[in-house]
């Protein structure tokens, strides 16, 4: 297990990029032409709600103030409020937030249940037609746009085999699971493109790696070998992707919450652009950085964990 | 019980765009119970491949020919799931650099134990215990607590202390050590060799011993086979063979050597390099570094022959090279 | 020697294969981005209502969409807004890119350092996010998502040319060229980027293939290129209440994307393995 001491530098480490998320939604919505304010509250607002804005934003202090009002705001959990809705941004992000968790998850679960299988068939027949044939369906499936895979299988599994629903979210975790599986296969064929290219060079690496050798020489099982030995140490190599793949996932849901239409933040991202809604934009676009710069932090703290090497 | 080890015409070849490679190229030799042989050669001279085709660590698309014989079976022919059960148990192995045959992320009580999962029936229980008892008997101080402790938490020596624990969770019948010194500092080489000598001598365990050290063939090795472009040039009993080399190549070798006690003159040394894999000479692979060619050197390769009493040489001129010993 | 002949006549025809393929499908899509009224059978926005919704014929081979537009004509014409995309997408974040990579690897130190923390706040952000966060305070279209993705693009090829200048910098022509008295920015330009260009080049290959995706997914989302502009991903937006009755419309759009950015990515592959450097 990584050391005390590991954990408190990884996480001191988040403070310079906590500041520059902080920093670049604050810039954000200043880089609205015209008054921040009616970006900040809509432009039907009351006279008496203008100077209560005003005040509560510092809108009529240095820049800096303003920025040390909105750090505060965010740090007890202020995230504004929704000009459309009328509401605080933080409960819509807390009400939409669980969808887009469960598809996130689930695409890295098929994601990763379809890279392994696959990167291990494609590694060990190196050169032949499998391997090949493997690497050019993901390199295709690289090429394709999220929206597309999306489409293609809400059309054919959704409207014309009538296997699943075309879109939306359920009350209970298997309603869920079943609404949300044709977008997670859509992100997570993505996923398991990228994951597999990866993994297999890793896996190809650690096969000619001496300690594999080692380990058949010692009279292990080959399938003790694939697993404890190569597979162990080629997805710890492969670990360092989760964050940015969390990133690209999020980034994904978003496009495909919009295609399924799944009540999740990347939608609310999508209808608050359309609504020129700044505030959710504003809290989203923080939410998410936060997100993934968690997804960054658990990288490192799992490979830490797994990997003696890193330093403790 | 004890088992003879016989290579027979042993051939390792890589299939390349410049045509088959051939590593290692008909190599015989034997082994008897409990005997150390050395194995040495120049880097590229085979002496690494031949140990790890004997073990059928060879990777595709390397192809391996010939017999290895062991107690009269022939491994190269065994099934995979018989020949698993085999490997580490009668025949185990000890690479030159722990630090990349170690798996850096498993304890090296992990590493142990899944041998000793492998091959015995004991107990997780027992199974620690016997781990424990493993890295004292290699020497390592406080066993109990290095279990959990992973490679790079160990120095070199006791890194390779502790491969050998590894090696002998099987408790083998024969050893193959691939350089085990190689990697480490002088004094430390010296523990190790000393190490291993012990355990022969506890286990009855035979040995063979890669290396490109004279010195280490010297200070441990029973009998030594000399290595050169993939093919056993000579081999005898170590004393015999270095008080009267009867190939040219070994002649060099040793003379490239400083020994110890004897006055201090210039070295021997053999002009050239050995060749490439793709290179091999015709005739003797040796004979354009040879001051002892003739031209059938050239144009044929010497058979292997019986040149003295358990002495054999491939070489044409092995008279020759016995007779100009003392002009050395 | 005949040793390395025989090396590089094995090695020769497997190379240009996927550089061949690639080029061949990009000179291609550069012919019908040039001169789509030279190719397109019909104009991509003309209407014609007596075919409407028809599927793929001879009269037209990818069908037509509900306002009887030619498919194939709007793919064809959208080559020329989707390659701008790819170029434009790309071409400042990779110049810029690649000249901060210089200075930061060249000055080495302090800089590197900076830069790595900079690099490290910056890859936390969700690209995709803060792209559309950025494209939604300036408002949809082209112009700013080419702001959007500049602003953020340039930082992947300045950490490959910093990391590839900074290793360059070591080696000893760079120490001699200095000992024969060129100025910092000589020896940067002329004796160190060629070196480790190639690595740029091959991402910005891989880099315009994501930029298309990109770009179609905004136009897909209506906050890319805007209607009745021909791009991918409108045309594919277009589609997809007739999914299930008129496939065509969106199926085939989506095509072009998928073969333009394999073109790309071989492109980018057959690069990589003719600039590997040779043993």
């Amino acid at each position: 297990m990584p050391s005390l001491g590991y954990v408190v530098r990884r996480v001191l480490q988040m403070v310079p990029t906590l500041v520059f998320i902080l920093v670049v939604t604050f810039v954000l919505v200043r880089l609205l032409p015209g008054d921040p304010l009616s970006a900040i509250a809509g432009d039907r607002v009351t006279d008496a709600q203008v100077a209560q804005a005003r005040a509560a934003y510092g809108l009529d202090e240095p820049l800096l103030t303003q920025f040390l009002i909105y750090v505060r705001h965010v740090a007890t959990g202020d995230l504004g409020r929704s000009i459309v809705v009328q509401a605080p941004v933080r409960n819509l992000v807390t009400e939409r937030l669980p969808p887009t968790l469960m598809l996130t998850a689930m695409s890295v679960l098929i994601g990763v249940g379809l890279a392994v299988p696959l990167a291990f068939a494609s590694a060990l027949r190196r050169g032949r037609a499998a391997d090949f044939a493997i690497r050019a369906g993901a390199q295709i499936s690289l090429s394709m746009p999220v929206f597309y895979i999306g489409l293609v299988l809400l059309t054919v599994f959704a409207a014309q085999l009538r296997w699943f629903p075309v879109g939306g979210y359920g009350d209970d975790w298997g309603e869920r699971a079943y609404h949300l599986f044709l977008p997670a296969v859509t992100l997570g064929v993505s996923l398991a493109a990228i994951l597999m290219r990866n993994l297999r060079a890793a896996i190809i690496e650690v096969l000619g790696a001496e300690y594999v050798d080692f380990a058949r020489a010692k009279g292990l099982a080959t399938r003790v070998v694939l697993l404890r030995h190569v597979l162990r140490n080629a997805l710890i190599s492969t670990l360092a992707l989760l964050g940015p793949t969390v990133g690209a996932l999020l980034g994904g849901a978003v496009i495909t919450e919009s295609v399924f239409a799944i009540p999740g933040i990347g939608r609310l991202m999508i209808e608050s652009i359309y609504g020129r809604d700044y505030p959710v934009i504003q809290g989203l676009t923080l939410i998410l950085a936060l997100l993934v710069s968690l997804a960054f932090l658990v990288t490192d703290l799992i490979q830490a964990a797994l990997d003696p090497r890193v330093a403790r | 019980m004890a088992r003879a080890l016989s290579v027979r015409g042993l051939s390792t070849v890589f299939p390349s765009p410049q045509g088959m490679l051939t590593a290692v190229d008909g190599v015989d030799f034997d082994l008897a119970p409990g005997e150390i042989l050395g194995l040495v050669g120049e880097s590229g001279s085979g002496k690494s491949v031949t140990l790890r085709s004997i073990l059928r660590l060879v990777h595709a698309p390397g192809r391996v020919t010939g017999q290895v014989l062991w107690g009269g079976r022939d491994l190269l022919a065994l099934g995979e799931s018989e020949f698993r059960k085999l490997r580490g148990r009668e025949i185990a192995t000890v690479f030159q650099e722990p630090m990349t045959a170690l798996n850096p992320v498993l304890t090296i009580g992990r590493q142990i134990d899944e041998s000793l999962r492998a091959h015995t029936r004991l107990d997780r229980r027992a199974r620690r215990a016997r781990a424990i008892e493993l890295l004292d008997l290699v020497g390592i101080p406080a066993p109990g607590t290095r279990l959990g402790d992973f490679p790079h938490q160990f120095s070199g020596g006791m890194r390779q202390r502790a491969m050998i624990a590894v090696a002998l969770a099987g408790e083998p019948e024969l050893l193959l050590a691939d350089e085990p010194t190689t990697a480490l500092d002088v004094t430390i080489q010296d523990q190790i060799l000393k190490l291993l000598l012990g355990l022969r001598a506890r286990t009855g365990m035979g040995m063979v011993l890669v290396t490109h050290d004279l010195g280490v063939v010297a200070q441990s090795c029973d009998r030594v086979a000399v290595m050169y472009a993939g093919r056993i040039a000579e081999s005898g009993p170590v004393a015999a063979v270095f008080a009267e080399p009867r190939h040219a190549y070994t002649r060099g070798l040793i003379g490239s050597v400083p020994r110890a006690g004897t006055e201090r003159r210039p070295l021997l040394s053999i002009e050239g390099t050995p060749p490439g894999l793709g290179e091999r000479p015709s005739g003797c692979a040796f004979h354009p570094r040879c001051g002892f060619a003739t031209d059938i050197c050239r144009t044929a390769a010497p058979p292997m022959e019986n040149v003295a009493p358990d002495r054999l040489s491939a070489c044409w001129n092995h008279a020759a090279v016995a007779a100009a010993r003392e002009a050395a | 020697m005949s040793g390395t002949q025989a090396v590089r006549a094995l090695r020769l025809p497997r190379i240009p294969l996927t550089l061949a393929a690639g080029i061949a499908i990009l000179l291609v899509a550069l012919v019908l981005a040039a001169v789509p009224q030279l190719v397109a059978p019909y104009s991509p926005t003309a209407f014609d209502y007596k075919a409407i919704l028809k599927g793929p014929s001879l009269a037209h081979p990818f069908g037509t969409d509900n306002f009887g537009r030619d498919i194939l004509s709007r793919t064809i014409w959208a080559y020329r807004v989707d390659l701008q995309i790819a170029l434009f997408g790309t071409i400042f974040a990779a110049v810029f890119g690649t000249l901060v990579g210089a200075v930061v690897g060249y000055v080495g130190g302090w800089a590197e350092i900076v830069f790595g923390r900079v690099v490290d706040m910056i890859v936390t952000f969700p690209f995709l996010v803060l792209v559309i966060a950025i494209v939604a305070v300036l408002g949809p279209g082209l112009l700013n998502l080419y702001i959007a993705v500049s602003a953020v693009g340039w930082i992947y090829y300045a950490r490959i040319v910093a990391a590839g200048v900074a290793v360059q910098r070591r080696l000893d022509y760079a120490a001699a060229a200095r000992v024969l008295g060129y100025s910092t920015p000589r020896i940067v330009l002329r004796h160190l980027l060629p070196n480790v260009v190639s690595a740029a080049l091959v991402f910005w290959m891989t880099d315009m293939a994501l930029c298309i995706l990109l770009g179609s997914s905004l136009g897909y989302l209506g906050l890319g290129a805007q209607p009745p502009a021909a791009e991918w991903g409108v045309l594919i937006a277009d589609g997809k209440n007739y999914m299930s009755t008129a496939w065509w419309i969106s199926i085939f759009p989506g095509l072009a994307i998928v073969t333009t950015g394999l073109g790309f990515s071989l492109l980018g592959d057959g690069l990589a393995d003719l600039l590997r450097p040779r043993r």
